[in-house]
């Protein structure tokens, strides 16, 4: 026998930035990939729209389904349906800033569409694993570097709803035995990250000024500290960490630290601009409570799962920009980077 | 109920939340100057009414289910109500404090919960948290939201709550469970006790103290966490030995019947609490361990003899 039935994978939040490259690389792997998305009256899909087939033609392997996270027997039915031997819960509402404006909304989605997943697949029986999407903004305050045993301090409604499901995903684990893993992603940015988001948002305006489109761009806080990585590698760590013998919790980060203002001085400096002469301050960014510094010490994750970050964030940044101007030399016309391994 | 009561006494005009017309009954009958209004903690629209329509100076959330072992069963559940309740309240009670400019206190019960299989003993306000229970992890989720508000600058402080009891626990709870059992077997109407893990340490506090210990918090000009607990742990197996002396019952070790099915997916095993600062307002557990069991297996028995 040559033929074997393809792996089958669940991704929920299959339509962010995290969820289109781990749909690439799941496909490039040979899986069949079942992405849920919501409905809405707008289409948003743009980052899967190249690598979605028409389900008429013979075997497809991308199906997307609608599904929400706030719906439980939604869930248990397509969980049910597909069987899938892995599912990587991405979705989230992922916006810090935002989540001080919507914090019941963000504590059911980021929150409780966890323990949906968990129990539906645990009340199904389903012989899968989880793999959860946690991330640096649960240790807020907490001092850096941070890595697997550094306590939790988070500082905003996002953090918070990480935060639980970060513990529910460690309880279903411990407690029933189900294989089911958190990656602590660091910040990881790419030309597909949403606009609003600090890195993106100055990699499109350096692109708008480079070519004469736009004079200013209003900042907030340039002195937070982040550890940028770029987001094709981080999918990566989250695919390894199911193919692992044993579940666990692992921090996936670069382990370098830059400010929000060396990310505009590497930005502008690519495109040959001076950042100075174009950056103003608006209050209105700042959130009501900041995270200073955030910096992953990620030597679990190499010393057992062999991951290693190979781009960081000057390179990241150049990345950014280029795709930027490519995008903005397109016009209307959706620009779709590839992955880049340098 | 007991708060109402300490409330009322201070002459507070009382608004108590009920999450059916049931409750709400039961408190205009038990408390006919309070006032009871139907609402569900999972249901926004009318939290936020209900809030925008009292007015409250003063809000204390002690709502939801407190049981553990349901919040296995029902984990989306806990995770609403514990979790995401608090949030609709925090939510409300910092819009309306916008609005009227003037500021709402919010005292959110916690639980030693949400230390779970911390290793730390006793635990105080610092000690890393590591819920081991759906109940812990949604009570982490609003003890951690509490502390974010704060941050923002809402006064809201959480009273970490250790075990406490009373002859008004219901009997779902161990100690509670315990009492019943024991005066029923001295009264000759049954004879065992069927128990799950009878070595896990807990800290047991008497209901009234910990009432008066939310009151202390909340009326400090200062917000922040505050552990409330008695700084002294038992196993469960010392509170089955006292209850059984208590009631005169000798050989009790012959009436106990561990039950593995009773024991939990996963159950922190040392919770004990370092109630320092709460000691730092005035506060004091005025009844000890063994004045807790007499309390409990005393009413059970007064209650078995009419």
């Amino acid at each position: 026998m040559t033929e074997t039935t393809p792996r089958k994978a669940i991704i929920t939040g299959i339509t962010g930035q995290d969820g289109s490259y781990l749909a690439e690389l799941l496909l490039g792997k040979g899986y069949e990939v079942h992405g849920l998305i919501r409905r809405s009256s707008t289409f948003n899909t743009d980052r899967i729209d190249h690598i979605y087939q028409d389900p008429h033609v013979p075997h497809p392997r991308l199906f997307l389904h609608y599904s929400d996270l706030t719906d439980g027997s939604r869930l248990v039915t397509l969980l049910n349906e597909i069987q899938p031997h892995e599912v990587y819960n991405l979705a989230a509402q992922s916006h810090v800033r935002v989540s001080f404006d919507e914090p019941e909304y963000t504590g059911d989605v980021t929150g409780l569409g966890t323990i949906r997943l968990l129990e539906a697949i645990r009340a199904l029986g389903l012989d899968t694993r989880f793999y959860q999407a946690s991330s640096s903004e649960m240790f807020g305050a907490t001092p850096p570097p941070q890595d697997e045993n550094t306590p939790f301090y988070p500082r905003s409604p996002y953090g918070v709803a990480k935060l639980y499901s970060y513990w529910i995903t460690r309880n279903y684990r411990e407690a029933y035995g189900i294989f089911a893993s958190n990656g602590v992603l660091f910040n990881h940015e790419s030309p597909r990250r949403g606009d609003t988001f600090v890195t993106r948002k100055i990699t499109r305006a350096v692109a708008r000024i480079a070519a004469g489109q736009q004079t200013e761009l209003f900042m907030g806080n340039l002195d937070s500290v982040r550890d940028w990585g770029y987001a094709p590698e981080y999918v990566e760590a989250m695919w390894l960490m199911l193919q692992h013998d044993t579940p666990g919790d692992f921090v996936v980060a670069t382990n370098t630290a830059f400010t929000v203002k060396d990310f505009l001085q590497l930005s502008f400096e690519h495109a040959g601009l001076e950042w100075e002469k174009y950056v103003r301050f608006d209050e209105r960014y700042l959130r009501p409570t900041e995270v200073d510094s955030l910096i992953g010490d990620a030597s679990k994750a190499r010393d057992v799962l062999g991951w290693t970050p190979t781009i960081l964030t000057p390179r990241l940044a150049q990345i950014m920009v280029d795709a930027d101007i490519k995008a903005l030399e397109l016009g209307g016309i959706r620009y779709v980077d590839s992955v880049q391994t340098q | 109920m007991y708060l109402v009561d300490r409330l009322l006494e201070a002459g507070d005009e009382v608004h108590g939340m009920c999450h059916s017309e049931h409750g709400a009954t039961l408190l205009r009958a038990r408390h006919p100057r309070a006032v009871a209004h139907v609402a569900d903690l999972g249901d926004s629209p009318a939290i936020r009414a209900l809030v925008d329509e009292v007015e409250p100076t003063r809000l204390f959330n002690l709502a939801g289910n407190t049981s553990v072992a349901r919040s296995w069963e029902f984990p989306a559940e806990a995770a609403d109500i514990l979790g995401v309740g608090p949030i609709r309240l925090l939510e409300a009670s910092w819009k309306l404090s916008q609005r009227t400019n003037r500021p709402v206190r919010m005292l959110q019960a916690s639980s030693a919960e949400i230390f779970g299989d911390t290793t730390e003993a006793p635990q105080t306000e610092e000690t890393v948290r590591l819920p081991v229970t759906p109940y812990g992890a949604a009570k982490e989720f609003a003890h951690e939201m509490a502390g974010v508000y704060r941050k923002r600058g809402m006064y809201v402080s959480t009273a970490i709550l250790y075990n406490h009891e009373s002859p008004r626990r219901p009997e779902t709870f161990v100690a509670r469970k315990i009492a019943v059992a024991v005066a029923r077997i001295a009264a000759g109407l049954q004879e065992t006790i069927t128990l799950g893990n009878i070595e896990v340490h807990r800290d047991w506090g008497y209901a009234p103290d910990y009432v008066d210990a939310m009151i202390r918090i909340i009326s400090h000009p200062m917000s922040g966490d505050f552990i409330v607990a008695t700084g002294v742990s038992h196993t469960v197996r010392e509170f089955v030995a006292e209850a059984f002396d208590v009631a005169g019952v000798s050989h009790w070790e012959d009436r106990v019947i561990i039950d593995p099915a009773l024991y939990r997916p996963a159950d922190p095993q040392t919770l004990v609490g370092d109630p320092s600062r709460l000691r730092s307002l005035g506060w004091e557990p005025s009844v000890s361990f063994r004045q807790l069991v007499r309390i409990m297996v005393t009413s059970e028995l007064d209650r078995l003899r009419g």
